[in-house]
């Protein structure tokens, strides 16, 4: 029912249409060659004769009797005990959102709502640390956290992604709740609210998406972290990244750049559950400063 | 019973007043419109009164206890918002249902009270839905019910129907009214609207830049406006106001001159309404070309420039005439109020 006007010329919908499933290609390369790959031997994903025996695994028939293999996730997982580094990770991420989330939520909704100007200095010293490369921290925490002897351990970690996280949280919360009228606080308190019962039952509820979305960011920080997690844990508390660059560290042996294979999609594969799941939340998160409700 | 008793009020941030020294007494079931420009300290006082605003100086008192100190919780107000301010994750029930939740009302009652609050604004068929699936009109008696469901003591609508459209709010101004008479609760109306001030009213308190210019029943601040500014801001059109000067009884300004005044001579403020003026031939005591006609369909609006103003006079519905005719304009000097040309401020308190 388009109607002439709205129409899309035939040339101009092929090129986008091209333009998008090249884009998705590129896109999507790297994970689907990763995914494949994980099922085949060394020899053959990082084959140097033929790049086609990473696809068609002659090497993995030989060895195994048949062109997959699950050998990497199981030496990933069984014989150099993954699922230690994916619990670490697990205990990491959950507490370095709530952490965060708690913090940024009641420190940007009262940010927002302060009338004094020295919020605005506070959020801007908090966008300087944020710029800071993480890793200029860390080398200042080495040594005290050696003498304290607290260097190691989960609990340490965390309390560092939470000091790195917490301005970007801070930030994006205190805008999410400057979108949120003021009006709907006040008639809170007129129809008998305490200030943080306000903030609990009225505003809280609102601002649920831009809390998600701020806990997903906050979430894949700590996921993803690298330079924190590996500068500041033993190696039996590693969390995933870690372990994986560990993997990948010993290429001496075979097998080894197979496990960090077959690890790194273990890793992803949450990634976009998660993300999955969320996107509604995250899409109206995103999108909730540009259209005023 | 609650009697709202404003004492030597003051709000300033800084330099800035914003409210300044207002005293008032609000008895009991008193309809309250608060009315003037926008930035004239009408909301602020609304707002002190919620206790959303702290005042800087002066005391709030109501049913005869101070409520300075108090949370806008414990003050017993409910409060309509100009932007309704409805809470966008529940829907028309939990709205309304709202108040009563947090302060512990019986759960057993919520329902029946939901329930008469939202017949009294006929919201019936809309208690599902969302705040974002309703009409402006309705969003805003949502609000209206939300703030009448827990019967409070003190009623503050802060400018509810400045966001309807013209033919809305007349409707909705008549069941504001209607609903005021049912529930007899002390109200406090805030407004830049002369003619909702007007309609709603027990008493109105004309105000700008923060200073009360008068207290006065609609017809008071009609009939007799106590300085300029009221005279210049109450009726549709406002007050004509001529500057010039008076001797022996006579006051003369350009292409006017109307005898018969009772003041003291000297310069003088003139003022009379468009509805009190005839529009004739000649004979009249302005004379002048007309600056403009308008037609409104129940009369005819004729202006014409004297000195820097517009003045205008209502005539027929079928008076006809053309741009640059000459009228005469007819002021009867017993409907000619006179105000101090310094200070604004009426000269004796009757016309003429």
């Amino acid at each position: 029912m388009a109607s002439k006007a709205q129409r899309v010329p035939l040339g101009l919908r092929l090129t986008t249409s091209l333009f998008i499933i090249v884009w998705l290609i590129l896109a999507a390369f790297p994970f689907f060659w990763t995914l494949w790959g994980s099922f085949k031997v060394e020899l053959d994903f990082f084959s140097i004769a033929d790049w086609t025996n990473a696809l068609f695994g002659p090497r993995t028939q030989e060895t195994y009797g048949s062109p997959f293999t699950g050998a990497g996730y199981y030496g990933a997982w069984v014989q150099e005990d993954f699922w230690r580094a994916a619990i670490n990770t697990f205990i990491v991420c959950f507490f370095v959102v709530c952490t965060s989330l708690t913090i940024g939520t009641l420190g940007g909704y009262a940010l927002s709502r302060s009338g004094f100007r020295y919020t605005f200095w506070l959020l801007i010293i908090a966008l300087i640390f944020r710029a800071m490369p993480p890793i200029t921290l860390v080398a200042g925490y080495m040594l005290p956290f050696f003498e304290w002897n607290v260097w190691g351990i989960l609990p340490t970690t965390i309390i560092v992604l939470v000091a790195i996280n917490q301005p970007f949280t801070l930030w994006m919360l205190h805008s999410f709740f400057q979108n949120i009228p003021k009006e709907l606080d006040e008639s809170a308190k007129v129809d008998g609210c305490t200030q943080f019962q306000a903030f609990r039952h009225v505003i809280v509820p609102v601002m649920w998406p831009g809390v998600i979305t701020t806990g997903l960011f906050s979430f894949l920080l700590a996921y993803n972290d690298f330079a924190v997690t590996s500068m500041l844990l033993s190696e039996s508390n590693r969390t995933m990244i870690p372990e994986i660059a560990a993997f990948l560290g010993t290429t001496y042996t075979e097998g080894n750049v197979m496990f960090a294979v077959a690890a790194v999609v273990s890793a992803t594969a949450p990634l976009f559950i998660l993300v999955m799941f969320f996107q509604r939340q995250i899409v109206s998160g995103l999108t909730a400063g540009a259209v005023k409700g | 019973m609650a009697e709202i008793v404003l004492s030597g009020v003051s709000k300033r941030w800084g330099s800035f007043v914003g409210v300044d020294k207002f005293d008032l007494t609000i008895p009991d079931r008193e309809f309250l419109v608060l009315l003037g420009p926008s930035g004239c300290g009408k909301t602020t006082t609304m707002r002190m009164i919620a206790g959303l605003e702290d005042p800087t100086e002066g005391d709030i008192l109501i049913d005869g206890k101070v409520v300075n100190n108090l949370e806008p919780k414990d003050r017993d107000v409910a409060m309509v918002f100009q932007s309704y301010a409805l809470y966008p994750n529940m829907n028309v029930y939990e709205n309304i249902r709202f108040p009563l939740k947090v302060r512990g009302a019986d759960p057993a009652t919520h329902k029946d009270k939901v329930m008469r609050a939202s017949a009294m604004v006929e919201l019936d068929d809309f208690l599902d839905r969302k705040p974002a699936e309703l009409s402006g009109g309705q969003r805003q008696r949502v609000a209206l019910a939300r703030a009448i469901v827990r019967e409070p003591n003190v009623f503050l609508m802060d400018e509810p129907l400045s966001n309807l459209d013209a033919k809305l709010r007349v409707s909705t101004r008549a069941q504001i009214k209607n609903l005021s008479h049912e529930l007899a609760v002390t109200t406090i109306y805030v407004t830049h609207d002369q003619i909702e001030a007007m309609t709603l009213a027990d008493r109105v308190v004309v105000m700008e830049k923060g200073v009360v210019q008068q207290v006065g029943s609609p017809t008071e601040i009609y009939n007799y406006p106590a300085n300029t500014f009221v005279a210049g801001f109450i009726g549709n059109p406002a007050m004509n106001l001529l500057d010039g000067m008076i001797s022996g009884g006579v006051f003369t300004a350009a292409k006017t001159e109307i005898t018969g005044l009772q003041a003291p001579d000297g310069p003088v403020t003139l003022g009379f309404r468009a509805e009190d003026a005839e529009v004739t031939d000649q004979g009249g005591q302005i004379t002048a070309p007309i600056y403009t006609l308008e037609l409104l369909g129940d009369a005819t609006m004729v202006s014409v420039r004297i000195g820097g103003v517009l003045v205008s006079a209502k005539a027929d519905k079928s008076f006809r005439a053309e741009i640059d005719d000459m009228v005469s304009i007819r002021i009867p000097h017993d409907h000619c109020h006179l105000f101090d040309a310094t200070t604004g401020l009426r000269i004796g308190d009757k016309p003429g």
